[in-house]
Protein backbone atom coordinates (compact mmCIF):
# COMPACT_ATOMS: atom_id res chain seq x y z
CA UNK A 1 0.00 0.00 0.00
CA UNK A 2 1.05 3.97 -0.28
CA UNK A 3 3.90 4.58 1.74
CA UNK A 4 1.90 7.37 2.89
CA UNK A 5 -0.10 4.93 5.50
CA UNK A 6 3.58 3.62 6.67
CA UNK A 7 4.49 7.15 7.30
CA UNK A 8 0.76 8.09 9.01
CA UNK A 9 1.06 5.05 11.40
CA UNK A 10 3.91 5.07 12.19
CA UNK A 11 5.13 1.33 11.06
CA UNK A 12 6.33 -0.59 8.68
CA UNK A 13 2.89 -0.45 6.11
CA UNK A 14 -1.03 -1.60 6.62
CA UNK A 15 -1.83 -4.56 8.10
CA UNK A 16 -5.24 -3.37 7.48
CA UNK A 17 -6.29 0.17 5.29
CA UNK A 18 -9.46 1.66 3.80
CA UNK A 19 -9.28 3.17 0.65
CA UNK A 20 -12.64 5.82 0.10
CA UNK A 21 -14.61 3.23 1.47
CA UNK A 22 -18.44 4.35 1.00
CA UNK A 23 -20.68 2.08 2.99
CA UNK A 24 -24.27 1.63 4.24
CA UNK A 25 -27.33 -0.42 4.62
CA UNK A 26 -29.60 -0.57 1.26
CA UNK A 27 -29.42 2.59 -0.57
CA UNK A 28 -28.51 4.63 2.66
CA UNK A 29 -25.04 5.93 2.59
CA UNK A 30 -23.43 6.50 5.75
CA UNK A 31 -19.53 5.91 5.97
CA UNK A 32 -18.35 8.71 3.07
CA UNK A 33 -15.13 7.61 1.58
CA UNK A 34 -13.10 7.17 4.39
CA UNK A 35 -9.14 6.17 3.90
CA UNK A 36 -7.83 4.34 7.68
CA UNK A 37 -4.42 2.68 8.46
CA UNK A 38 -3.66 0.59 10.87
CA UNK A 39 -0.12 -0.63 10.92
CA UNK A 40 1.03 -4.01 13.15
CA UNK A 41 1.90 -3.22 16.69
CA UNK A 42 -0.52 -0.15 16.60
CA UNK A 43 -3.52 0.56 18.33
CA UNK A 44 -5.73 2.97 16.34
CA UNK A 45 -9.08 4.24 17.72
CA UNK A 46 -11.90 5.74 15.73
CA UNK A 47 -13.89 8.30 18.36
CA UNK A 48 -17.02 10.41 17.08
CA UNK A 49 -20.56 10.53 18.15
CA UNK A 50 -23.22 8.46 18.40
CA UNK A 51 -24.51 8.11 15.25
CA UNK A 52 -21.36 8.79 13.04
CA UNK A 53 -21.27 5.41 11.55
CA UNK A 54 -17.91 4.09 13.51
CA UNK A 55 -19.77 0.29 13.66
CA UNK A 56 -20.52 0.80 9.93
CA UNK A 57 -17.04 1.52 9.12
CA UNK A 58 -16.18 -1.73 10.86
CA UNK A 59 -19.32 -3.39 9.59
CA UNK A 60 -18.08 -2.38 6.11
CA UNK A 61 -14.86 -3.63 6.73
CA UNK A 62 -15.65 -6.99 7.84
CA UNK A 63 -17.99 -7.45 5.15
CA UNK A 64 -21.01 -7.34 6.89
CA UNK A 65 -22.25 -4.12 5.70
CA UNK A 66 -22.65 -2.60 2.09
CA UNK A 67 -19.85 -1.42 0.38
CA UNK A 68 -20.89 0.81 -2.18
CA UNK A 69 -17.59 2.10 -3.46
CA UNK A 70 -13.94 1.79 -2.45
CA UNK A 71 -11.31 -0.76 -1.26
CA UNK A 72 -10.50 -2.40 2.11
CA UNK A 73 -6.93 -4.30 2.10
CA UNK A 74 -5.81 -6.62 4.34
CA UNK A 75 -2.05 -7.33 4.19
CA UNK A 76 -1.75 -5.61 0.87
CA UNK A 77 -4.24 -7.67 -0.53
CA UNK A 78 -7.52 -6.21 -1.50
CA UNK A 79 -10.40 -8.25 0.47
CA UNK A 80 -13.26 -5.81 -0.40
CA UNK A 81 -16.24 -7.60 0.42
CA UNK A 82 -15.09 -10.84 1.42
CA UNK A 83 -17.08 -12.67 3.77
CA UNK A 84 -16.72 -12.30 7.60
CA UNK A 85 -15.61 -16.33 7.80
CA UNK A 86 -12.59 -16.17 5.45
CA UNK A 87 -11.55 -12.44 6.92
CA UNK A 88 -11.43 -14.80 10.37
CA UNK A 89 -9.16 -17.71 8.73
CA UNK A 90 -7.01 -15.01 7.23
CA UNK A 91 -6.45 -13.50 11.03
CA UNK A 92 -9.02 -10.46 11.90
CA UNK A 93 -10.86 -11.06 15.00
CA UNK A 94 -13.99 -9.29 15.43
CA UNK A 95 -16.14 -8.37 18.57
CA UNK A 96 -19.30 -6.72 17.46
CA UNK A 97 -20.88 -3.78 19.74
CA UNK A 98 -23.77 -5.59 20.41
CA UNK A 99 -24.92 -9.48 19.84
CA UNK A 100 -21.46 -10.48 20.82
CA UNK A 101 -21.78 -13.64 22.41
CA UNK A 102 -23.60 -17.07 22.00
CA UNK A 103 -26.19 -16.26 24.22
CA UNK A 104 -27.31 -20.02 24.46
CA UNK A 105 -24.12 -21.41 25.08
CA UNK A 106 -22.11 -21.91 28.02
CA UNK A 107 -19.07 -19.87 28.62
CA UNK A 108 -16.86 -22.86 27.85
CA UNK A 109 -18.39 -23.18 24.55
CA UNK A 110 -18.21 -19.44 24.00
CA UNK A 111 -14.47 -20.12 24.19
CA UNK A 112 -14.64 -23.55 22.25
CA UNK A 113 -16.12 -21.79 19.47
CA UNK A 114 -13.72 -18.75 18.97
CA UNK A 115 -11.03 -21.54 18.92
CA UNK A 116 -13.09 -24.00 16.12
CA UNK A 117 -10.70 -23.63 13.52
CA UNK A 118 -8.16 -24.86 16.19
CA UNK A 119 -7.48 -28.76 16.91
CA UNK A 120 -8.69 -30.13 20.42
CA UNK A 121 -5.50 -29.82 22.04
CA UNK A 122 -4.45 -26.58 20.95
CA UNK A 123 -7.61 -25.46 21.73
CA UNK A 124 -7.69 -26.31 25.41
CA UNK A 125 -4.40 -24.77 25.77
CA UNK A 126 -5.48 -21.13 24.19
CA UNK A 127 -8.43 -21.51 26.49
CA UNK A 128 -5.96 -21.55 29.85
CA UNK A 129 -4.00 -18.76 27.95
CA UNK A 130 -7.26 -16.45 27.29
CA UNK A 131 -8.52 -17.36 31.36
CA UNK A 132 -5.30 -15.96 32.58
CA UNK A 133 -6.44 -12.75 30.80
CA UNK A 134 -9.41 -12.78 32.18
CA UNK A 135 -8.84 -14.59 35.63
CA UNK A 136 -12.77 -13.62 36.43
CA UNK A 137 -14.53 -15.91 33.66
CA UNK A 138 -12.69 -18.51 35.35
CA UNK A 139 -15.24 -19.88 38.41
CA UNK A 140 -18.29 -19.15 35.14
CA UNK A 141 -17.03 -21.34 32.62
CA UNK A 142 -20.32 -23.32 32.95
CA UNK A 143 -22.88 -20.52 33.25
CA UNK A 144 -24.99 -19.49 29.86
CA UNK A 145 -24.18 -15.97 28.57
CA UNK A 146 -28.24 -15.53 28.78
CA UNK A 147 -27.51 -15.60 32.16
CA UNK A 148 -24.52 -13.65 32.78
CA UNK A 149 -23.99 -9.39 33.53
CA UNK A 150 -22.79 -6.93 30.75
CA UNK A 151 -19.36 -7.05 32.26
CA UNK A 152 -18.98 -10.82 32.20
CA UNK A 153 -20.58 -10.79 28.42
CA UNK A 154 -17.72 -8.25 27.05
CA UNK A 155 -15.33 -10.40 28.73
CA UNK A 156 -16.74 -13.68 27.20
CA UNK A 157 -16.75 -11.32 24.02
CA UNK A 158 -13.51 -10.40 23.58
CA UNK A 159 -11.84 -14.00 24.82
CA UNK A 160 -13.82 -15.29 22.06
CA UNK A 161 -11.67 -12.89 19.61
CA UNK A 162 -8.55 -13.58 21.29
CA UNK A 163 -8.94 -17.35 21.28
CA UNK A 164 -7.88 -17.52 17.52
CA UNK A 165 -5.17 -15.49 18.10
CA UNK A 166 -6.01 -12.67 15.07
CA UNK A 167 -3.06 -10.38 14.41
CA UNK A 168 -5.45 -7.89 13.06
CA UNK A 169 -8.26 -7.40 15.96
CA UNK A 170 -11.24 -5.64 15.91
CA UNK A 171 -12.93 -4.23 18.28
CA UNK A 172 -16.43 -2.22 18.33
CA UNK A 173 -16.65 -0.60 21.76
CA UNK A 174 -14.90 -3.66 23.89
CA UNK A 175 -15.34 -1.48 27.52
CA UNK A 176 -19.27 -0.81 27.10
CA UNK A 177 -20.87 -1.80 30.38
CA UNK A 178 -17.80 -2.81 32.32
CA UNK A 179 -16.08 -1.38 35.39
CA UNK A 180 -13.40 1.37 35.29
CA UNK A 181 -11.27 -1.40 36.72
CA UNK A 182 -12.08 -3.68 34.05
CA UNK A 183 -12.15 -1.41 31.08
CA UNK A 184 -8.81 -0.54 32.27
CA UNK A 185 -8.04 -4.25 32.27
CA UNK A 186 -9.22 -4.12 28.56
CA UNK A 187 -8.25 -0.90 27.34
CA UNK A 188 -4.46 -1.26 28.69
CA UNK A 189 -3.81 -4.64 29.70
CA UNK A 190 -5.16 -6.39 26.40
CA UNK A 191 -5.66 -3.65 23.54
CA UNK A 192 -2.62 -2.21 24.53
CA UNK A 193 -0.67 -5.17 25.61
CA UNK A 194 -1.92 -6.69 21.76
CA UNK A 195 -0.47 -3.81 19.72
CA UNK A 196 2.87 -4.27 21.61
CA UNK A 197 2.84 -7.33 20.83
CA UNK A 198 2.47 -6.42 17.24
CA UNK A 199 -1.14 -6.99 16.56
CA UNK A 200 -2.97 -4.26 14.51
CA UNK A 201 -5.65 -3.22 16.79
CA UNK A 202 -8.28 -1.07 15.95
CA UNK A 203 -11.01 0.28 17.93
CA UNK A 204 -13.71 2.03 18.34
CA UNK A 205 -14.47 3.21 21.85
CA UNK A 206 -16.94 5.73 23.35
CA UNK A 207 -14.47 6.12 26.38
CA UNK A 208 -12.41 8.90 24.00
CA UNK A 209 -10.34 10.03 26.82
CA UNK A 210 -9.50 6.69 27.94
CA UNK A 211 -8.81 5.01 24.52
CA UNK A 212 -6.68 7.97 23.35
CA UNK A 213 -4.57 7.92 26.08
CA UNK A 214 -2.97 4.90 25.10
CA UNK A 215 -3.45 4.78 21.16
CA UNK A 216 -1.08 5.29 18.68
CA UNK A 217 -3.32 6.92 16.00
CA UNK A 218 -6.48 8.49 16.11
CA UNK A 219 -9.43 9.27 13.65
CA UNK A 220 -12.06 11.63 14.58
CA UNK A 221 -15.40 10.54 12.39
CA UNK A 222 -18.00 12.76 12.27
CA UNK A 223 -21.18 12.45 10.36
CA UNK A 224 -19.35 9.60 8.25
CA UNK A 225 -16.60 11.79 7.09
CA UNK A 226 -12.68 11.64 8.79
CA UNK A 227 -12.79 15.16 10.77
CA UNK A 228 -9.70 14.58 11.84
CA UNK A 229 -6.73 11.89 11.68
CA UNK A 230 -3.51 12.87 13.64
CA UNK A 231 -1.51 11.18 16.78
CA UNK A 232 -3.63 10.21 19.22
CA UNK A 233 -1.78 12.72 21.62
CA UNK A 234 -2.30 15.64 19.79
CA UNK A 235 -6.56 14.48 19.13
CA UNK A 236 -6.49 14.39 23.27
CA UNK A 237 -4.40 18.18 23.37
CA UNK A 238 -6.87 19.67 20.68
CA UNK A 239 -8.94 21.95 22.67
CA UNK A 240 -11.53 22.23 19.99
CA UNK A 241 -12.01 18.29 19.65
CA UNK A 242 -14.31 18.24 22.86
CA UNK A 243 -16.75 20.63 21.21
CA UNK A 244 -16.78 19.22 18.00
CA UNK A 245 -17.96 16.00 19.90
CA UNK A 246 -20.32 17.62 21.74
CA UNK A 247 -21.44 19.84 19.21
CA UNK A 248 -21.86 16.98 16.20
CA UNK A 249 -23.85 14.52 18.86
CA UNK A 250 -25.96 17.35 20.02
CA UNK A 251 -26.77 18.02 16.21
CA UNK A 252 -27.32 14.43 15.69
CA UNK A 253 -29.45 14.22 18.86
CA UNK A 254 -27.19 11.56 19.68
CA UNK A 255 -26.24 12.46 23.29
CA UNK A 256 -27.29 9.58 25.60
CA UNK B 1 -59.83 -51.70 28.45
CA UNK B 2 -59.31 -53.28 25.76
CA UNK B 3 -60.19 -50.24 24.03
CA UNK B 4 -58.38 -48.21 26.00
CA UNK B 5 -54.70 -50.42 25.44
CA UNK B 6 -55.56 -50.15 21.98
CA UNK B 7 -55.45 -46.79 21.13
CA UNK B 8 -52.40 -46.32 23.08
CA UNK B 9 -50.77 -49.11 20.78
CA UNK B 10 -52.05 -46.87 18.42
CA UNK B 11 -50.83 -43.99 19.43
CA UNK B 12 -47.15 -44.95 20.05
CA UNK B 13 -47.17 -45.88 16.16
CA UNK B 14 -48.86 -42.73 15.26
CA UNK B 15 -46.88 -40.98 17.91
CA UNK B 16 -43.46 -42.68 16.01
CA UNK B 17 -44.06 -41.07 12.88
CA UNK B 18 -45.58 -37.71 14.37
CA UNK B 19 -41.51 -37.51 16.48
CA UNK B 20 -39.73 -38.49 13.17
CA UNK B 21 -41.46 -35.31 11.26
CA UNK B 22 -41.20 -33.46 14.46
CA UNK B 23 -37.77 -33.76 15.13
CA UNK B 24 -36.81 -32.70 11.65
CA UNK B 25 -39.52 -29.51 11.85
CA UNK B 26 -38.22 -28.74 15.65
CA UNK B 27 -33.92 -28.68 14.47
CA UNK B 28 -34.94 -27.17 10.87
CA UNK B 29 -36.83 -24.41 13.32
CA UNK B 30 -34.16 -24.15 15.51
CA UNK B 31 -31.52 -24.14 13.91
CA UNK B 32 -32.11 -22.02 10.74
CA UNK B 33 -35.12 -20.15 12.24
CA UNK B 34 -37.35 -20.89 9.88
CA UNK B 35 -40.80 -21.98 10.48
CA UNK B 36 -41.06 -23.93 7.45
CA UNK B 37 -44.64 -25.02 6.60
CA UNK B 38 -43.55 -26.10 3.15
CA UNK B 39 -42.43 -29.11 5.66
CA UNK B 40 -45.81 -30.24 5.45
CA UNK B 41 -45.66 -30.67 1.06
CA UNK B 42 -42.41 -31.83 1.62
CA UNK B 43 -43.53 -34.91 3.45
CA UNK B 44 -46.57 -35.01 0.35
CA UNK B 45 -43.70 -35.28 -1.95
CA UNK B 46 -41.90 -37.45 -0.23
CA UNK B 47 -44.90 -40.24 0.03
CA UNK B 48 -44.97 -39.80 -3.96
CA UNK B 49 -41.40 -40.09 -4.93
CA UNK B 50 -41.26 -43.71 -2.60
CA UNK B 51 -44.88 -44.70 -4.15
CA UNK B 52 -42.70 -44.17 -7.45
CA UNK B 53 -39.49 -46.22 -6.30
CA UNK B 54 -42.10 -48.60 -5.10
CA UNK B 55 -43.48 -49.36 -8.21
CA UNK B 56 -39.90 -49.88 -9.51
CA UNK B 57 -40.63 -53.21 -7.20
CA UNK B 58 -37.60 -51.96 -4.54
CA UNK B 59 -37.86 -53.18 -1.01
CA UNK B 60 -40.10 -50.55 1.39
CA UNK B 61 -37.07 -49.49 3.70
CA UNK B 62 -34.78 -48.86 1.10
CA UNK B 63 -37.68 -46.71 -0.67
CA UNK B 64 -37.62 -45.18 2.76
CA UNK B 65 -33.85 -44.63 2.31
CA UNK B 66 -33.94 -43.21 -1.08
CA UNK B 67 -36.69 -40.93 -0.13
CA UNK B 68 -35.00 -39.44 2.51
CA UNK B 69 -31.73 -38.83 0.96
CA UNK B 70 -33.70 -37.04 -2.40
CA UNK B 71 -36.23 -35.01 0.20
CA UNK B 72 -33.02 -33.81 1.93
CA UNK B 73 -31.26 -32.27 -1.24
CA UNK B 74 -34.91 -30.83 -1.93
CA UNK B 75 -34.82 -29.23 1.07
CA UNK B 76 -31.59 -27.98 0.72
CA UNK B 77 -32.33 -26.66 -2.68
CA UNK B 78 -35.74 -25.04 -1.60
CA UNK B 79 -33.44 -23.30 1.43
CA UNK B 80 -31.08 -21.58 -0.73
CA UNK B 81 -33.42 -20.77 -3.79
CA UNK B 82 -36.33 -19.19 -1.86
CA UNK B 83 -35.31 -18.48 1.78
CA UNK B 84 -31.78 -17.56 1.73
CA UNK B 85 -32.45 -15.03 -0.61
CA UNK B 86 -35.62 -13.52 1.54
CA UNK B 87 -33.48 -13.63 4.35
CA UNK B 88 -30.91 -11.65 2.68
CA UNK B 89 -32.97 -8.99 1.33
CA UNK B 90 -33.41 -8.26 5.01
CA UNK B 91 -37.11 -10.56 4.87
CA UNK B 92 -39.17 -10.25 8.67
CA UNK B 93 -39.63 -13.42 10.19
CA UNK B 94 -43.31 -13.29 9.66
CA UNK B 95 -42.96 -12.72 5.74
CA UNK B 96 -40.83 -15.82 5.47
CA UNK B 97 -43.37 -18.00 7.25
CA UNK B 98 -45.93 -16.36 4.76
CA UNK B 99 -43.40 -17.38 1.86
CA UNK B 100 -43.13 -20.64 3.28
CA UNK B 101 -47.10 -21.02 3.03
CA UNK B 102 -47.04 -20.16 -0.30
CA UNK B 103 -44.34 -22.56 -1.26
CA UNK B 104 -46.30 -25.26 0.41
CA UNK B 105 -49.71 -24.71 -1.24
CA UNK B 106 -48.01 -24.23 -4.66
CA UNK B 107 -45.90 -27.72 -4.27
CA UNK B 108 -48.94 -28.87 -3.09
CA UNK B 109 -50.65 -28.40 -6.28
CA UNK B 110 -47.77 -28.94 -8.16
CA UNK B 111 -48.10 -32.18 -6.91
CA UNK B 112 -51.91 -32.68 -7.85
CA UNK B 113 -51.26 -32.15 -11.47
CA UNK B 114 -48.37 -34.43 -11.64
CA UNK B 115 -50.21 -37.67 -9.89
CA UNK B 116 -53.98 -36.55 -9.74
CA UNK B 117 -56.26 -36.08 -6.63
CA UNK B 118 -57.16 -39.78 -6.24
CA UNK B 119 -55.69 -41.88 -3.07
CA UNK B 120 -53.24 -44.09 -3.59
CA UNK B 121 -51.09 -46.71 -1.68
CA UNK B 122 -48.14 -48.69 -0.63
CA UNK B 123 -49.66 -51.79 -0.31
CA UNK B 124 -49.95 -54.11 2.75
CA UNK B 125 -46.68 -53.54 4.24
CA UNK B 126 -47.70 -54.31 7.49
CA UNK B 127 -45.86 -57.62 7.70
CA UNK B 128 -46.21 -59.99 11.22
CA UNK B 129 -47.90 -58.75 14.21
CA UNK B 130 -45.83 -58.71 17.46
CA UNK B 131 -47.36 -58.38 21.17
CA UNK B 132 -45.45 -56.12 23.99
CA UNK B 133 -47.36 -55.71 26.89
CA UNK B 134 -50.72 -56.55 25.26
CA UNK B 135 -49.86 -53.76 23.01
CA UNK B 136 -50.28 -55.68 19.53
CA UNK B 137 -47.67 -53.76 16.67
CA UNK B 138 -46.82 -54.89 12.95
CA UNK B 139 -43.47 -55.03 11.77
CA UNK B 140 -43.65 -52.30 10.00
CA UNK B 141 -44.61 -50.00 12.95
CA UNK B 142 -42.04 -51.97 15.32
CA UNK B 143 -39.33 -50.74 12.29
CA UNK B 144 -40.66 -46.96 12.25
CA UNK B 145 -40.56 -46.75 16.05
CA UNK B 146 -37.05 -48.07 15.71
CA UNK B 147 -35.80 -45.71 13.73
CA UNK B 148 -37.09 -43.02 14.91
CA UNK B 149 -35.73 -43.58 18.39
CA UNK B 150 -32.27 -44.48 16.86
CA UNK B 151 -32.39 -41.26 14.83
CA UNK B 152 -33.45 -39.22 18.03
CA UNK B 153 -30.68 -40.15 20.11
CA UNK B 154 -28.08 -39.75 17.05
CA UNK B 155 -29.35 -35.89 16.87
CA UNK B 156 -29.09 -35.53 20.37
CA UNK B 157 -25.51 -36.95 20.27
CA UNK B 158 -24.68 -34.89 17.04
CA UNK B 159 -25.94 -31.57 18.59
CA UNK B 160 -24.25 -31.77 21.63
CA UNK B 161 -21.00 -33.93 21.09
CA UNK B 162 -20.04 -33.01 18.05
CA UNK B 163 -17.98 -30.21 16.53
CA UNK B 164 -20.77 -30.05 13.67
CA UNK B 165 -23.35 -29.97 16.28
CA UNK B 166 -22.22 -27.39 18.17
CA UNK B 167 -21.25 -25.12 15.44
CA UNK B 168 -24.91 -25.89 14.49
CA UNK B 169 -25.93 -24.56 17.80
CA UNK B 170 -23.64 -21.97 17.76
CA UNK B 171 -24.63 -20.92 14.33
CA UNK B 172 -28.53 -20.65 15.23
CA UNK B 173 -28.15 -18.41 18.19
CA UNK B 174 -25.70 -15.92 16.56
CA UNK B 175 -24.78 -16.65 13.21
CA UNK B 176 -22.42 -12.98 12.89
CA UNK B 177 -20.41 -14.08 15.74
CA UNK B 178 -20.54 -17.70 14.72
CA UNK B 179 -19.18 -16.30 11.06
CA UNK B 180 -16.10 -14.43 13.17
CA UNK B 181 -15.08 -17.44 14.61
CA UNK B 182 -14.01 -18.66 11.13
CA UNK B 183 -17.87 -20.98 10.84
CA UNK B 184 -18.61 -21.48 7.29
CA UNK B 185 -22.04 -21.15 8.34
CA UNK B 186 -23.46 -21.34 4.84
CA UNK B 187 -22.31 -24.68 4.72
CA UNK B 188 -23.64 -25.56 8.58
CA UNK B 189 -27.05 -24.63 7.33
CA UNK B 190 -26.74 -26.60 4.48
CA UNK B 191 -26.46 -29.36 6.73
CA UNK B 192 -29.19 -28.43 9.01
CA UNK B 193 -31.81 -28.68 5.86
CA UNK B 194 -30.02 -31.78 4.59
CA UNK B 195 -30.62 -33.67 7.98
CA UNK B 196 -33.81 -32.02 8.73
CA UNK B 197 -35.00 -32.77 5.33
CA UNK B 198 -34.28 -36.51 5.10
CA UNK B 199 -36.00 -36.61 8.40
CA UNK B 200 -38.49 -35.22 6.47
CA UNK B 201 -38.44 -37.66 3.81
CA UNK B 202 -38.49 -40.20 6.15
CA UNK B 203 -41.82 -39.60 7.99
CA UNK B 204 -43.43 -39.00 4.71
CA UNK B 205 -42.39 -42.53 3.81
CA UNK B 206 -43.40 -43.78 7.33
CA UNK B 207 -46.63 -41.69 7.08
CA UNK B 208 -47.40 -43.43 3.87
CA UNK B 209 -46.94 -46.46 5.02
CA UNK B 210 -48.93 -46.85 8.08
CA UNK B 211 -52.35 -44.86 6.34
CA UNK B 212 -54.26 -47.07 4.59
CA UNK B 213 -54.18 -44.68 1.27
CA UNK B 214 -53.36 -41.21 0.83
CA UNK B 215 -53.57 -38.41 -1.71
CA UNK B 216 -51.82 -34.97 -1.76
CA UNK B 217 -53.43 -33.61 1.07
CA UNK B 218 -51.05 -35.93 3.12
CA UNK B 219 -48.57 -34.06 4.72
CA UNK B 220 -50.64 -30.91 5.11
CA UNK B 221 -53.20 -32.53 7.37
CA UNK B 222 -50.63 -34.31 9.40
CA UNK B 223 -48.38 -30.85 9.74
CA UNK B 224 -50.21 -29.79 12.68
CA UNK B 225 -49.64 -32.76 14.71
CA UNK B 226 -45.96 -32.26 14.05
CA UNK B 227 -46.13 -28.88 14.94
CA UNK B 228 -47.82 -29.46 18.33
CA UNK B 229 -45.28 -32.03 18.87
CA UNK B 230 -42.82 -29.78 18.27
CA UNK B 231 -44.28 -26.92 20.53
CA UNK B 232 -45.11 -29.67 22.97
CA UNK B 233 -41.18 -30.52 22.79
CA UNK B 234 -39.84 -27.67 22.94
CA UNK B 235 -38.62 -25.82 19.72
CA UNK B 236 -35.14 -27.36 18.57
CA UNK B 237 -34.62 -30.24 21.34
CA UNK B 238 -34.29 -33.82 19.20
CA UNK B 239 -35.39 -35.52 22.97
CA UNK B 240 -38.68 -32.88 23.54
CA UNK B 241 -39.72 -33.67 19.87
CA UNK B 242 -40.17 -37.53 20.36
CA UNK B 243 -41.90 -37.17 23.89
CA UNK B 244 -44.09 -34.47 22.18
CA UNK B 245 -44.84 -36.45 19.59
CA UNK B 246 -45.57 -39.59 21.97
CA UNK B 247 -48.18 -37.21 23.49
CA UNK B 248 -49.95 -35.81 20.30
CA UNK B 249 -50.11 -39.08 19.33
CA UNK B 250 -51.47 -41.01 22.22
CA UNK B 251 -54.06 -38.10 23.27
CA UNK B 252 -55.02 -38.17 19.39
CA UNK B 253 -56.25 -41.94 18.98
CA UNK B 254 -57.36 -42.44 22.62
CA UNK B 255 -59.48 -39.10 21.48
CA UNK B 256 -60.63 -40.89 18.41
CA UNK B 257 -61.34 -44.09 20.42
CA UNK B 258 -63.34 -42.70 23.05
CA UNK B 259 -65.25 -39.66 21.45
CA UNK B 260 -64.75 -39.86 17.40
CA UNK B 261 -61.92 -39.76 14.95
CA UNK B 262 -63.35 -36.70 14.33
CA UNK B 263 -61.57 -35.05 17.47
CA UNK B 264 -58.14 -36.33 16.22
CA UNK B 265 -57.25 -33.45 14.97
CA UNK B 266 -59.04 -30.88 17.32
CA UNK B 267 -56.94 -32.86 20.34
CA UNK B 268 -53.54 -32.00 18.40
CA UNK B 269 -54.82 -27.89 18.22
CA UNK B 270 -56.21 -28.24 21.69
CA UNK B 271 -52.43 -29.59 23.04
CA UNK B 272 -50.99 -26.71 20.84
CA UNK B 273 -52.92 -23.91 22.36
CA UNK B 274 -52.90 -25.17 25.90
CA UNK B 275 -48.92 -25.30 25.57
CA UNK B 276 -48.61 -22.08 23.73
CA UNK B 277 -50.60 -20.36 26.61
CA UNK B 278 -48.68 -22.45 29.26
CA UNK B 279 -45.06 -22.90 28.39
CA UNK B 280 -44.75 -21.29 24.92
CA UNK B 281 -40.61 -22.88 25.67
CA UNK B 282 -41.95 -26.32 25.76
CA UNK B 283 -42.51 -28.75 27.95
CA UNK B 284 -38.37 -29.05 28.97
CA UNK B 285 -38.20 -24.92 28.87
CA UNK B 286 -35.57 -23.53 26.87
CA UNK B 287 -32.76 -23.11 29.76
CA UNK B 288 -33.18 -26.75 31.11
CA UNK B 289 -33.08 -27.73 27.64
CA UNK B 290 -30.22 -26.38 26.52
CA UNK B 291 -29.11 -27.31 30.05
CA UNK B 292 -29.04 -30.99 29.19
CA UNK B 293 -28.32 -30.62 25.58
CA UNK B 294 -24.81 -28.75 26.75
CA UNK B 295 -24.82 -31.94 29.49
CA UNK B 296 -22.39 -33.96 27.56
N1 LIG C 1 -28.82 -2.07 10.12
C1 LIG C 1 -29.01 -0.76 9.80
N2 LIG C 1 -29.86 -0.42 8.82
C2 LIG C 1 -30.04 0.87 8.48
N3 LIG C 1 -29.42 1.90 9.08
C3 LIG C 1 -28.56 1.63 10.05
C4 LIG C 1 -28.32 0.29 10.48
N4 LIG C 1 -27.41 0.32 11.48
C5 LIG C 1 -27.12 1.61 11.67
N5 LIG C 1 -27.80 2.41 10.82
C6 LIG C 1 -27.70 3.87 10.73
O1 LIG C 1 -26.38 4.23 10.41
C7 LIG C 1 -25.99 5.37 11.15
C8 LIG C 1 -24.67 5.10 11.83
O2 LIG C 1 -24.83 4.04 12.76
P1 LIG C 1 -23.59 3.37 13.47
O3 LIG C 1 -24.10 2.23 14.26
O4 LIG C 1 -22.53 3.12 12.48
O5 LIG C 1 -23.14 4.56 14.44
P2 LIG C 1 -22.01 4.55 15.57
O6 LIG C 1 -21.08 5.65 15.24
O7 LIG C 1 -21.45 3.21 15.76
O8 LIG C 1 -22.87 4.98 16.84
P3 LIG C 1 -22.75 4.52 18.38
O9 LIG C 1 -21.66 5.32 18.97
O10 LIG C 1 -24.06 4.89 18.95
O11 LIG C 1 -22.49 3.05 18.39
C9 LIG C 1 -27.12 5.69 12.11
O12 LIG C 1 -27.79 6.81 11.60
C10 LIG C 1 -28.01 4.49 12.09
O13 LIG C 1 -29.34 4.87 12.17
MG1 LIG D 1 -21.49 1.82 17.20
Amino acid sequence: MPTSSAERTGGGGSALATRGLVAGYGDVVVVHGVDLDVAEGRLVTVVGPNGAGKSTLLKAILGLSRVMDGHVVLDGDDVTGQPLELLARRGIGYVPQVDDVFETLRVSENLEMGGYLLDKSERAARVDEVLEIFPALKPKMRRYLGTMSGGERKMTAVARALMLAPRVLVLDEPTAGLSPALTRVVLEEQARALASHGKAVLLVEQKAHAALEISDWAYVLVRGAVAKSAPAREVLADPDMAEIFLGAAVRDGGVK
Amino acid sequence: MKLLIEAIGFGIATGAVIALGAVGFSVQFGISNVLNITYGSMMTLAAFVGYAFLQLNVNVWIVMAITSAVIGVASVVFNRILLEPLKRRGTSFVGIIIATVSAAIVLQYAIVVFVGATAHSFGEQSGRTLTVLDLVFTTSQVIIICTTVALMVGFHLLLTRTKIGRAMRATSTNRTVARACGIRTERIIDFTWLLSGAMCGAAGVALAITTVSFDFTLGSTFLIYMIAAAVLGGIGQPYGAMVGGLVVGIASQVAGAYWSPAYQDVIAFVILIIMLLVRPRGLFSAGAVTRRLANT
